[in-house]
């Protein structure tokens, strides 16, 4: 292994979609953009909709190419998805064909390392850690939308990625459930200590979770400041965290970051319309 | 019983005041014909009694040789919806999984399956003779072109979300549409087939009429000559119950097949 200060480095990346009407201009969703991203590290991309960031997080995990410069995971190139780069998505993300149980143990499905006696013992572990072992029969369709999240990141957990990716995992959620899944997801990195990108464009959830905000531009994408929340929030993060001041001063300071790319945002799509 | 939401506008009502509706429907027609057929609005030479009908499907079926035309008719219609299947599964399939096969097939497809069935049928004897092959031809004509479209669109409509979750977790193509697609659009694809077998049995009556010596159709044709309405009707009804039957088994399965949804 490389470096572990950058277990995944974005080197210089850039994105340049062509628009499959030719008659339309070339758009520029990333424009060079570099960022490492330390083992062990909960990074948060954050960002206005449609700046990009989730566009940079499908390329870390190999779903997207870059048109310009590379993107490293633990000193390889990353030419396509595997089972190191986890995904989690904020919809469509379990199986209705299959139960809790059966979509936990769809992520071990590809794995050729360990048997079936620990298939089995490997899903029924993440089913417990994400609490949903009273629901193991049931149908994905017979649950809420937050258990079928934590369905999605307890089967992504057990295919073993080196890199847990989640775009928007919370976003289609109610605010209290969003709420509980965003501590009961810290609790769940504490026992895993994976490396994680998270897409949102919830502050107050980059602010929660993260390790490391990265904040992005409106389109196209560039960094445009870090921040590294331990700097301003001192020791473990609890629901408690959210009514302290050091909370809340980082929260606003963010906030006012993201209002000015909000209206940049609009000035683009104003200025793209007229 | 509630039957308020009967009347509401884009009202609600149980399976139970629906299915007891279906039954009221039935005996109005039933009733309303016999009424009609009884005091000869329509002269009975062209409106039977419904009860002239039944005695009609109980004598051919009992006394005659109609339940080797309905054996027939079923053995036609299968082969040609098996057929139409196997086909037209791995190629929809194949043509939503990759450009190159769904650009270079589908302006062909679409062309066909504009193409009316019956203008097809005089072509078709003449290339397969009037024996069961152009029976069977005639309705893979009908319903292939149409079915794979829909297996196609099937397919199509996976979510991209759900391709993705299969490359994440280290699935390779073949396994990601053996797993995943296949899983995710079957209960629709039963849907469409469902539709599809119903389409087979239009396509059958009309080969069986145009050339044949055996079969619902042609039995159906040969009681015409003789003006014998009854049986006419009888053959009719007839077609109609084993859809009927057919259809309500398939929706059993499905519901069975797919608890889930």
């Amino acid at each position: 292994m490389a470096n572990p200060n950058d277990f995944i480095a974005i080197d210089r990346v850039s994105k340049i979609f062509e628009p499959i009407d030719h008659r339309m201009a070339p758009v520029t969703v990333i424009d060079d953009v570099s960022l490492d991203i330390r083992e062990g590290e909960f990074v948060v991309f954050l960002g206005p909709s449609g700046c990009g960031k989730t566009t940079l997080m499908r390329m870390v995990g190999g779903l997207e190419t870059a048109t310009g410069g590379e993107i490293r995971l633990a000193g390889e190139r990353v030419t396509g998805p595997d089972r190191r780069k986890g995904m989690v998505f904020q919809a469509y993300s379990s199986f209705p064909w299959l139960t809790v149980y059966e979509n936990i143990r769809f992520g071990l499905r590809y794995r050729n390392d360990v048997d079936a006696a620990e298939k089995r013992r490997i899903a029924t572990h993440y089913m417990e850690l994400v609490g949903l072992q009273d629901f193991a029969d049931f149908y994905v369709n017979r649950i809420s939308g937050g258990m079928r999240q934590r369905v999605a990141i307890a089967r992504t957990l057990a295919a073993g990625p080196d890199v847990l990716l989640m775009d928007e995992p919370f976003g289609a959620l109610d605010a209290q459930t969003r709420e509980f899944l965003q501590y009961q997801l810290l609790g769940i990195n504490r026992s895993e200590r994976k490396t994680v990108i998270f897409v949102t464009h919830d502050v107050e959830e980059a602010v929660f979770l993260a390790d490391r905000i990265v904040m992005f531009s409106a389109r196209p994408a560039t960094i445009i400041e870090q921040i590294q929340v331990g700097d301003h929030i001192e020791g473990e993060r609890e629901l408690e965290t959210k009514e302290t001041q050091a909370f809340f001063h980082l929260r606003n300071h963010v906030l006012e970051a993201m209002r000015v790319q909000a209206r940049r945002t609009e000035e683009i799509e104003r200025g793209a319309a007229g | 019983m509630s039957l308020r939401g009967l009347f509401a506008f884009r009202g609600q009502s149980s399976s139970r005041t629906d299915a007891a509706m279906a039954v009221v429907a039935f005996i109005l027609f039933v009733a309303l014909w016999y009424l009609l057929a009884y005091f000869q609005f329509v002269p009975q030479r062209f409106l039977p009694l419904p009860t002239d009908v039944v005695v009609a499907l109980w004598d051919m079926t009992v006394y005659g040789d109609f339940l080797r035309d309905i054996w027939i008719s079923v053995a036609r219609v299968w082969a040609a919806f098996l057929l139409s299947v196997v086909m037209a599964i791995p190629l929809g399939i194949w043509m939503s999984s990759y450009r190159i096969v769904g650009t270079l097939t589908e302006p062909i497809i679409d062309f066909i399956r504009y193409l009316p069935v019956p203008a097809l049928v005089p072509l078709l004897i003449i290339w397969l003779g009037i024996e069961e092959a152009s029976k069977v031809a005639v309705l893979w004509m009908g319903t292939f072109f149409q079915l794979v479209l829909l297996i196609a669109d099937d397919a199509k409509r996976v979510p991209r979300e759900f391709v993705e979750i299969g490359y994440t977790l280290g699935a390779r193509n073949r396994q990601i549409l053996k797993d995943i697609v296949w899983r995710a659009m079957l209960p629709s694809t039963v849907d469409n087939l469902r539709i599809t077998l119903g389409w087979c049995w239009t396509y059958l009556i009309i080969a069986e009429i145009v050339a044949a010596n055996s079969g619902i159709g042609h039995a159906i044709w040969s009681m015409r000559r003789f003006v014998k309405t009854p049986e006419v009707m009888a053959g009719i009804l007839a077609v109609g119950i084993i859809g009927l039957v057919t259809d309500q088994l398939i929706r059993y399965a499905h519901r069975r097949w797919f608890r889930y949804l």
